[in-house]
């Protein structure tokens, strides 16, 4: 008997399995994966052939074919001409605030947070542990709950409904999940070498800037990623904390899209929502990997 | 001024004062407060390096005192408040919220909010699943993953005017440019529409009753069994609530079989889709479940690929098949990946503003929690009511918070 077995098993057949092309899982795992890819980029795509047709050739129906004659009018039209209320500047506008609202408040969340990150993490003080908890607290509550009185804050100081309010409070409300993100980083960097600095004499901002900063690049591409998406995308405090003259880009979008004179011009709609997201997209597709685990931090944040 | 002549001023002012803060303040301390020499320099430094730590933190401290926890309390007491006509306010007790409660609109709001709390976070995380587990087993698979977590780059308000795109309605005798229009346009009644309105629906609905209903129990049963832990008294009761959310679902579930087979379509007619009543929420969460399914692709991905080969080896020695494979070896061991990503969608969910403001603003019985607060606070300048629906906000997302920060200090201890 065990000398049959043995010998069916040597003789058997040898090589690769042989993979059936058009199996039963297969047909299935195909079909499930083409709905769901409609599904996904069904969208996307009708947006960029939209964004590339007239509006004689939009009219024609054939949403999904490509355009016959390429136009690149309605993006023109989106990112200088499109109107909002008065004026008839476009997204131009748009995005330079976007860009005003973004650069300083990146910069200055992701600077403080660091600090504090290092500073929670490797020169531990009684009641580091509350803070760390309010930390936390800080970056899982709802702004919602916030919004109101910190427009009367920012009325107080002043600064409601400038660009420096917006700042302030993308700065703020950055913080605690950045303050998280870089202790959460900087526990990973062996405690002996803080220590080896520190006996070889360097300070607080010594062992900062030589020995954490180098060190922790990575991260702070994350955090850079995290803040440039989270504030760029933004529409609340966009459309709460400023006026009209100072929309950053999200919100003009929404305006030039629901602005109701005249007929809908589908293209320059979504030529404005591609222009809207393009610096996301690019940052996506320049970072790969780090936009991931950028978003997957930023997701929790209240 | 030029936008980036501005924005480096701002940083430059921003980083000096940081840094000539933390440098003065450590000035202070060294040379002034504890100087480090005399007879007690040694005692000095240790003291100066218990004080440093604070100096860092303040101005983080100020900062969250001011912008997060005062606002908060702030939040709450103008809750119970109303306005005085010569400015000023008055404690009303719970008056607002009494208000609030009259009105139709916030009941709408709260129904939708439910409705969105179980479709959403169960579509985007049962999608991600899905898609994790299908392109790991293909080469293109990483192509179709970066695709599918593209939307998550979009904004809500971009991916809204996308969608608006899709649901867009012309004239019956124009061409339809709206991508559901032409679709809906080429069902004629026949055994096609049959199939693809009635008969797929009703499966569709039937299999997340019985998911529903299967995880519910999962969770349920320990209550019951004396062979099982079922932890504590607060835990079987999360477990028998859960157990009460999915038999109303099942209830939900069979009036929606009812309609799907009961209704009159109106074939050749294109439809406002944004306009019909009910269904309409469930146009608005499509668009979400778009962006979110990426996040929960990539999380469950992950967490896929940390199971342990062995566990899935020694079951197909067993010879269980891909779905028991699936069902009862690798789901079981990523259950808790699951859990955070569905709590994290349902805040998400609980916060949703952004796409009902840019597509119906709360029209034809669309109204969510979020978009009801902002309508109170800055269009009606009612703050008492508002405050109350941003109050009621926090309260239904505080189970969750409490979990998640309990979890993450876990987590980060």
């Amino acid at each position: 008997m065990a000398d049959t077995t043995t010998n069916t098993a040597l003789s058997g057949p040898r090589g690769p399995k042989p993979r059936k092309r058009l199996s039963r899982g297969n047909i299935i795992l195909y079909s499930t994966l083409f709905v769901v890819c409609v599904y996904y980029i069904l969208p996307l795509w009708v947006m960029v052939m939209t964004s590339l047709k007239g509006m004689p050739e939009i009219r024609m129906g054939n949403i999904f074919a490509p355009p016959v004659d390429i136009e690149f009018q309605p993006w023109v039209k989106a990112w200088a001409e499109a109107c909002t209320g008065l004026n008839c500047d476009g997204l131009s506008r748009g995005f330079g605030n976007s860009v005003r609202i973004l650069i300083p408040s990146v910069i200055l969340s992701i600077a403080v947070a660091s600090v504090n990150g290092y500073a929670l993490i490797n020169w531990r003080f009684k009641g580091s542990d509350v803070f760390f908890t309010i930390l936390i607290f800080g970056s899982f509550i709802p702004y919602q709950v916030m919004l109101y009185p910190i427009v009367i804050l920012l009325r107080e100081a002043g600064i409601y409904g400038t660009l420096w309010g917006l700042v302030l409070v993308h700065t703020v409300f950055g913080m605690p999940i950045l303050t998280l993100l870089f202790r959460n980083y900087f526990s990973s960097i062996p405690e002996e070498l803080f220590k080896a600095a520190r006996v070889d004499g360097a300070g607080f901002w010594g062992i900062y800037f030589r020995i954490m900063l180098p060190m922790s690049l990575p991260i702070f591409v994350v955090a850079i990623i995290l803040q440039v998406t989270g504030i760029w995308n933004d529409f609340l405090f966009g459309v709460v904390f400023t006026k009209p003259d100072l929309y950053p880009m999200t919100v003009q979008l929404n305006n030039i899209v629901n602005s109701v004179q005249g007929v809908k011009e589908y293209n320059v709609n979504m030529a404005a929502t591609l222009l809207t997201g393009l610096v996301p997209l690019i940052v996506y597709f320049v970072s790969g990997k780090l936009f991931v685990r950028g978003i997957a931090a930023g997701a929790v944040k209240g | 001024m030029n936008p980036a002549v501005q924005a480096l001023i701002t940083i430059a002012l921003g980083v000096s004062g940081c840094v000539g803060y933390f440098y003065f303040s450590n000035l202070v301390l060294d040379k002034f407060i504890f100087p480090a020499r005399g007879t007690n320099a040694g005692r000095n430094i240790n003291r100066a390096n218990m004080v440093r730590p604070w100096l860092f933190l303040l101005p983080a401290l100020l900062a969250l005192g001011f912008y997060l926890a005062y606002p908060v309390f702030e939040t709450f007491r103008l809750s119970l408040s109303e306005r005085l006509p010569g400015g000023g306010s008055r404690f009303v007790g719970l008056k607002n919220y009494d208000r609030m409660l009259d009105e139709p609109k916030f009941w709408e709001a709260i129904k939708n909010n439910m409705l969105w709390l179980v479709v959403v976070p169960a579509a985007s995380t049962a999608l991600g699943l899905l898609v994790a587990q299908l392109t790991d087993r293909i080469r293109w698979g990483s192509i179709a993953k970066s695709m599918i977590f593209m939307p998550m780059a979009i904004s809500f308000v971009g991916a809204s005017v996308i969608f608006k795109l899709i649901y867009d309605t012309r004239p019956v005798d124009q061409d339809q440019i709206g991508v559901l229009n032409a679709l809906w346009l080429k069902f004629d009644g026949g055994w096609g529409s049959t199939l693809m309105l009635r008969i797929v629906p009703v499966v569709l609905i039937v299999i997340f009753v019985v998911a529903a209903l299967w995880f519910a129990w999962s969770l349920v049963r320990p209550v019951f069994s004396s062979r099982e832990k079922s932890g504590g008294v607060l835990l079987s009761a999360v477990r028998l609530s859960i157990g009460v959310v999915a038999l109303w679902l099942t209830w939900v579930s069979v009036g929606g079989i009812q309609s799907v087979l009961g209704t009159e379509l109106t074939y050749g007619a294109p439809a406002t889709w944004l306009t019909i009543k009910f269904y309409n929420n469930f146009f608005l969460m499509v668009v979400l479940v778009w962006i979110q399914t990426g996040f929960a692709m990539v999380i469950l991905s992950a967490a896929l690929r940390g199971i342990p080969e062995e566990t899935i080896e020694a079951a197909i020695v067993d010879g269980a098949n891909p779905f028991q494979i699936f069902f009862k070896i690798k789901v079981p061991q990523i259950m808790g990946t699951i859990l955070v990503v569905w709590t994290t969608i349902t805040i998400t969910v609980l916060k949703v503003f952004d796409i009902v403001f840019a597509m119906t603003n709360g029209q034809w019985e669309t109204q969510v929690l979020a978009n009801y607060m902002y309508d109170k606070l800055f269009r009606a300048f009612d703050w008492g009511v508002g405050s109350a629906a941003a109050m009621v906000i926090m309260l239904l997302v505080s189970p969750i918070l409490v979990w998640n920060v309990y979890n993450a200090r876990k987590e980060m201890k």
